[in-house]
C-alpha cells in the first residue's frame, strides 16, 4: 500500500517552553479517513503542520504524497502545500477585503506556481454550487454567516484538487446544523475525488464518521505530567 | 504578479477611508514644501520679470518700495509726488527717454494709468479693440479691466472720487473709452490708461469752461455770489469733455510743476544708465532714482526668508506626519498578521505574500508621490495665475 | 533689431504706415525713440503750421515727405484736429512744433514725445509776452482766446532761421545717412530767409519812427525784430469792424498817429475806405500761416516785403 503521509522518526520540539512531540512511526494511507485526537497541547496541530512542511522537525522523515517535505525548501514547500495539500482551518481564516468568490480563487493569486484561468473559476463556481453559496459569492465574508464562511473556506482547500485536505477543528466553531454540514461536505468530497482527509478534533461526536482515529497522547511527553491523561 | 496586484488593490478599496487617508496625507506631506517652492519661485520671477524690464525709475524722495509698487504694479497707496519738471530733467539729460507716470486716481476699484503713448511701446502693449489714445478725455483699458467694467470701445468710465471729504476738490470725470488692449500677463491688464494731462485734468489742474455752468448741473448749485458758485456737495456730477468743450481746457501755470507720481526712465545703454544714476547722488536732491530690480530683489529676499520658514515648517510637520503614516502601516501590518500566516500556511510564495503585505505601503506611497507630482504639476502651470487671482480680491 | 524691422517696413512701400510701424516696434522691444531708417525709406513728417512745412519741405527735399493736413481755410494756430488726423500725427517719424503756444491742440492730444521737434525751443528768451490777453468772439469759428505769449515767431526770419536749424538737426538724427543733403536744403533756405531779413531792415530804415497799426496782434515778432512801433486792434479782413471796434481805434490814434495798417488778408473794401477816411491806409501783410492759393511761403513773404516796400516807399497822401 502507498501512504499519503508516511513519517519516521519524528522529533519536534518548539524553541521555547517543555513540549516535544516525538513520533518513531506513522502513515496514512491514502483514500482514508483519519481524525487525529488528544488532549490540548499534545502537538495534533502541530502534526497537520509538519505533514503539511508548514513546520520542519529537528529530525525525522515527513514524506507526503511520495515527496520528502522535510528535505524541501522554503519556498518548495510553499509550492508544494498550495498545489497538493488543502487546509481547512477552525476559525475559517478567511479575508475579510475580498468577496466570497476571490476568497476561494486565492490560492490561484498567491502563488505563480498556478495560473488562474477560465476553467478554474468554472470549477469555483461549481463548488460553490455544490455547497450552496454560489448566490453569495459576491458578498464579503462579514456578511456571512459562520457555516457560509467554513463552506466558502472548504471550497478553497479544495479548488486546486489537492489529494490531501488537512482540517484543524473544522467544525469547532459552528453550530451543530451547519457542523453535521460541513462534515458531510468533506466526508462528501474526500470520497468522491479519492482525497485523503486528515482530521484533527475534539469533537466526540464525530468520532464515527472516522475509519481511523489517532490518539496522540502517546506521542508526546511533557515536563510534568499534567495529569490529563488519554 | 498581477493577480496579487489585484489582491493588494482589493485591500486598499476595501479600506477606502484609511486608504483616502493615508494617500492625502503623504500627497500634502511630499507637495506642500514643493508646491510652495514652485509658486514662490514662479511668483518671484514674474514680479522680477516686471521690475527687470523697467531699468530705472524715478520719484520724489521716499520709500523706494513705494514708488516700484505703484508705478510698476499700481498699487493704491501713491508714493509722494514728485513734478513733471523731473521728466524734462531726463530728457535734458540726453541719457535716457523719460515716461511721466501719473497713478493715483481709480475707477470702480482700478487703478487710473496716466501716463503717455511712450508707455505703450515700452511695454510691448497692443491695442486688440478700437484705437490708442488722441484726445484728451479718453482712456484705453487693459484687457480684464474691460472685462470687470463690460467696457469697450463707445463706452465711459467715471472715475472715483480720491476721498469722501474732497468736496471742493476733485469731481469725478467721465472717460471715453476708445481703445482696449491685448491681454498682457500682467499689471497693465487691470488698468485704465489715460494721458497724464487728463490724469492732471481729474485732479483739477486743467480745466475748460464748463463745469458748475452748465444748466444741468443747476441742481447742485447752492448759490452764487459773482464768480464764485457754491456747489451742494451731496449732488453727484462728473467732469466731461466733449467735442464741444474740448478747445476749452487749458493747463494754468508752468508744465514743470505739474504732479507725477514717477517718471520711468529708459537709458539707450548701461553707460547712459549708470551716468544718469550718478545725477540722483545728491543729499539736496528733492527726487531718488531707483533700480526696481534692486527694490524687488529686497522684497523678494524677505519674501524668501518667510518661505524658508514656511518650508522648514511644513518638512518638519510633514515629517511628523511620515512618522504617524509609518506607525499606522506597521500597526496595519501587525494587525494582518493572521492573514499574512494563513496565506502562507496554504501555500503562497514568499514573494506573494510579502507584495501583498507591502503593497498597501508601496501604493500608498506611490499614489502619494504621483499626486504630489502632478499637483506641482499643475502648480507650475497655474499657480501664478491662481495667485494674481487672490492678489486682485 | 531696429535696423532689421526698419528694412522689412522698407520693403513695403517706402510710405508712412511702414516706417512709423517699424518705430512701433523698435519701442515694442522696450526701447524708445525715432528709429533710424535703412537706405531709402523715405521720412515722414507732419508739422503744425505751415511755414514750418515748407521749411522741412526746402531742407528735407525728396528725403522727406512732409505733410500739413489742416483745411484751407482754417487758421492753424486756431485749428482743433478731430482724432484721425490726431491717430495720424501719432504715426509720423516727425511732428513739428511752433512752440510759444501755437497749435495749443497739442496740448490736449496724445503724442509721442520723442518724435516732437520743439522748432522755436531755444528761443524761449525772445518770446513776446502779451500784455492783454482778452478773449473775443467773432468769425466762422467763433471764439477764441489769445494766450499771454504771441506765438507768430517766424515772421522775424532770423528766428525763422533758428527753427529751420532745428529742423536740420532733427532730421539729420533721423537720418545720418542724408545728413550732407540736409545741410544743403538748410543752407540755401538760410539764405533766403535772410535775404528778406536784410531786405526788410533797409526798408524799416527808411522810416525807423514810424508808427503802425496792425489790423490783428500777429505782429509781434515782425515788430520786435525791426523795432516797429506798432499797436493792435482786432479786426478781421472779411467782418466790418462794430462801431465799438471804430471807437478803441480812433482813440489808439490820438496817442500814435499810424499812417498804414498791417492786414493778414485784402480787408473789406468799405474797411479799407473807412481807414482811409481816418488817415490810414492799409497794406497786407500775410502771415503765411496756412498754405497759399498760389505761391509758396517764400513768394508770400516777397510779395509782403514788395508791399510794404511801396508802403514805406510811398509819401503818406495817395
Amino acid at each position: 500500500m502507498n501512504p499519503v503521509v508516511s513519517i519516521e522518526a519524528l522529533e519536534f520540539r518548539y524553541r521555547e517552553g517543555d513540549f516535544r512531540l516525538g513520533i518513531p512511526e506513522l502513515a496514512i494511507e491514502r483514500d482514508t479517513t483519519t481524525a487525529f485526537i488528544g488532549p490540548s497541547g499534545s502537538g495534533k496541530t502541530t502534526l497537520l503542520n509538519l505533514i503539511a512542511g508548514i513546520t520542519l522537525p529537528q529530525s525525522g522523515r515527513v514524506v507526503t504524497e511520495g515527496v520528502e517535505v522535510t528535505s524541501l525548501s522554503d519556498s518548495e514547500r510553499r509550492d508544494f502545500r498550495i498545489a497538493r495539500v488543502g487546509l481547512v482551518f477552525q476559525e475559517f481564516e478567511l479575508l475579510e477585503y475580498l468577496s466570497v468568490l476571490d476568497n476561494i480563487l486565492l490560492p490561484y493569486r498567491i502563488n505563480a506556481s498556478l495560473r488562474l484561468g477560465r476553467e478554474v473559476r468554472g470549477r469555483a463556481g461549481d463548488l460553490a454550487e455544490r455547497v450552496d453559496i454560489a448566490d453569495k459569492l459576491d458578498r464579503y465574508p462579514g456578511k456571512l454567516s459562520q457555516g457560509e464562511r467554513q463552506r466558502a473556506a472548504v471550497c478553497r482547500a479544495v479548488l486546486t484538487e489537492p489529494s490531501l485536505l488537512l482540517a484543524d477543528e473544522p467544525t469547532g466553531n459552528l453550530d451543530p446544523v451547519n457542523k453535521w454540514r460541513v462534515l458531510d461536505i468533506l466526508f462528501d468530497y474526500a470520497e468522491r475525488t479519492d482525497t485523503t482527509l486528515v482530521a484533527v478534533t475534539h469533537d466526540q461526536e464525530i468520532l464515527d464518521r472516522f475509519q481511523r482515529v489517532v490518539d496522540f497522547s502517546q506521542f508526546h511527553e511533557y515536563g510534568e505530567r499534567s495529569g490529563a491523561g488519554p | 504578479m498581477k493577480q496579487v496586484v489585484y489582491v493588494a488593490w482589493r485591500y486598499l478599496a476595501y479600506h477606502r477611508w484609511k486608504t483616502i487617508t493615508l494617500v492625502g496625507a503623504i500627497t500634502l506631506i511630499v507637495y506642500l514644501p514643493i508646491g510652495l517652492r514652485v509658486l514662490v519661485d514662479q511668483s518671484s520671477r514674474q514680479l522680477t520679470a516686471r521690475a527687470d524690464a523697467t531699468p530705472l525709475l524715478i520719484g520724489a524722495k521716499g520709500s523706494p518700495l513705494e514708488l516700484v509698487l505703484n508705478t510698476l504694479y499700481f498699487g493704491s497707496d501713491h508714493p509722494a509726488l514728485t513734478r513733471y519738471s523731473e521728466a524734462m530733467r531726463v530728457t535734458e539729460s540726453g541719457l535716457g527717454t523719460p515716461i511721466p507716470m501719473y497713478v493715483r486716481f481709480r475707477a470702480r476699484g482700478h487703478p487710473i494709468v496716466g501716463t503717455t503713448l511712450d508707455y505703450f511701446d515700452f511695454r510691448g502693449l497692443e491695442v486688440a479693440a478700437g484705437r490708442n489714445l488722441a484726445m484728451l478725455g479718453e482712456c484705453v483699458l487693459g484687457s480684464r479691466a474691460a472685462e470687470a467694467l463690460g467696457a469697450g470701445p463707445g463706452d465711459n468710465v467715471v472715475s472715483s472720487t480720491e476721498s469722501v471729504f474732497d468736496i471742493a476738490g476733485v469731481y469725478p470725470l467721465k472717460m471715453r473709452v476708445v481703445g482696449v488692449l491685448d491681454f498682457a500677463d500682467s499689471a497693465d491688464d487691470d488698468a485704465i490708461f489715460v494721458d497724464v494731462k487728463t490724469a492732471w485734468v481729474i485732479q483739477g489742474l486743467v480745466h475748460g469752461h464748463q463745469d458748475l455752468n452748465r444748466p444741468e448741473a443747476a441742481a447742485g448749485v447752492l448759490g452764487r455770489e459773482g464768480n464764485r458758485v457754491i456747489a451742494n456737495a451731496s449732488v453727484v456730477q462728473y467732469n466731461e469733455i466733449t467735442e464741444e468743450n474740448l478747445e476749452s481746457f487749458h493747463f494754468h501755470g508752468d508744465l514743470s510743476d505739474y504732479p507725477l507720481t514717477a517718471v520711468l526712465a529708459v537709458p539707450p545703454d548701461q553707460k547712459a544708465s549708470a551716468l544718469l544714476q550718478g545725477r540722483y547722488q545728491s543729499d539736496e536732491d528733492l527726487a531718488q532714482i531707483v533700480t526696481p530690480v534692486a527694490v524687488m530683489e529686497d522684497l523678494l529676499g524677505t519674501i524668501l526668508t518667510v518661505e524658508r520658514f514656511v518650508v522648514a515648517g511644513a518638512v518638519i510637520v510633514g515629517l511628523a506626519t511620515l512618522a504617524t503614516a509609518a506607525l499606522v502601516f506597521l500597526l496595519s501590518l501587525r494587525l494582518r498578521r493572521r492573514e499574512r500566516l494563513t496565506l502562507f500556511k496554504i501555500g503562497g510564495s514568499r514573494l506573494a505574500v510579502a507584495s501583498v503585505m507591502a503593497s498597501e505601503v508601496v501604493v500608498v506611497l506611490a499614489s502619494g508621490a504621483l499626486l504630489a507630482a502632478g499637483l506641482t504639476l499643475l502648480t507650475s502651470r497655474f499657480g501664478s495665475l491662481a495667485i494674481r487671482a487672490l492678489l486682485r480680491t | 533689431m531696429a535696423l532689421l524691422l526698419a528694412l522689412v517696413g522698407a520693403c513695403g512701400e517706402a510710405g508712412s504706415s511702414d516706417s512709423a510701424e517699424s518705430v512701433g516696434e523698435a519701442g515694442a522691444a522696450g526701447e524708445v525713440g525715432v528709429a533710424t531708417g535703412a537706405e531709402g525709406s523715405t521720412l515722414l513728417v507732419y508739422t503744425v503750421s505751415y511755414p514750418l512745412a515748407y521749411f522741412a519741405e526746402r531742407i528735407g527735399g525728396e528725403r522727406v515727405r512732409v505733410e500739413f493736413p489742416a483745411p484751407r481755410d482754417v487758421d492753424p494756430a486756431f485749428w482743433s484736429p478731430g482724432p484721425e488726423t490726431v491717430v495720424a500725427y501719432q504715426r509720423t517719424d516727425l511732428i513739428l512744433l511752433n512752440g510759444a503756444g501755437y497749435a495749443s491742440w497739442t496740448d490736449r492730444v496724445s503724442l509721442p514725445s520723442s518724435r516732437l521737434v520743439a522748432t522755436a525751443a531755444g528761443m524761449a528768451d525772445r518770446y513776446v509776452v502779451v500784455e492783454d490777453a482778452v478773449t473775443h468772439s467773432h468769425g466762422p469759428a467763433g471764439e477764441h482766446a489769445h494766450g499771454t505769449i504771441a506765438f507768430t515767431t517766424w515772421l522775424d526770419p532770423t528766428m525763422a532761421v533758428e527753427q529751420a536749424r532745428t529742423i536740420r538737426d532733427a532730421f539729420a538724427r533721423a537720418r545720418p545717412q542724408h545728413e550732407e543733403a540736409f545741410d544743403e536744403g538748410f543752407a540755401e533756405l538760410e539764405r533766403d530767409l535772410l535775404d528778406l531779413d536784410g531786405r526788410l531792415s533797409e526798408i524799416v530804415a527808411a522810416d525807423s519812427a514810424r508808427a503802425l497799426l496792425a489790423s490783428h496782434p500777429v505782429y509781434q515778432y515782425l515788430a520786435a525784430r525791426y523795432d516797429l512801433g506798432m499797436r493792435s486792434v482786432h479786426f478781421e479782413p472779411d467782418e466790418p469792424p462794430s462801431p465799438a471796434m471804430w471807437r478803441d481805434l480812433r482813440g489808439i490814434l490820438e496817442e500814435h498817429p499810424a499812417r498804414w495798417m498791417l492786414w493778414e488778408a485784402e480787408p473789406l473794401p468799405a474797411t479799407a475806405s473807412q481807414l482811409r477816411e481816418l488817415g490810414v491806409e492799409s497794406v497786407v501783410f500775410s502771415p503765411a500761416g496756412n498754405r497759399p492759393d498760389d505761391g509758396d511761403y517764400l513768394s508770400v513773404m516777397e510779395a509782403n516785403v514788395r508791399r510794404l516796400a511801396t508802403a514805406y516807399g510811398d509819401t503818406p497822401e495817395r
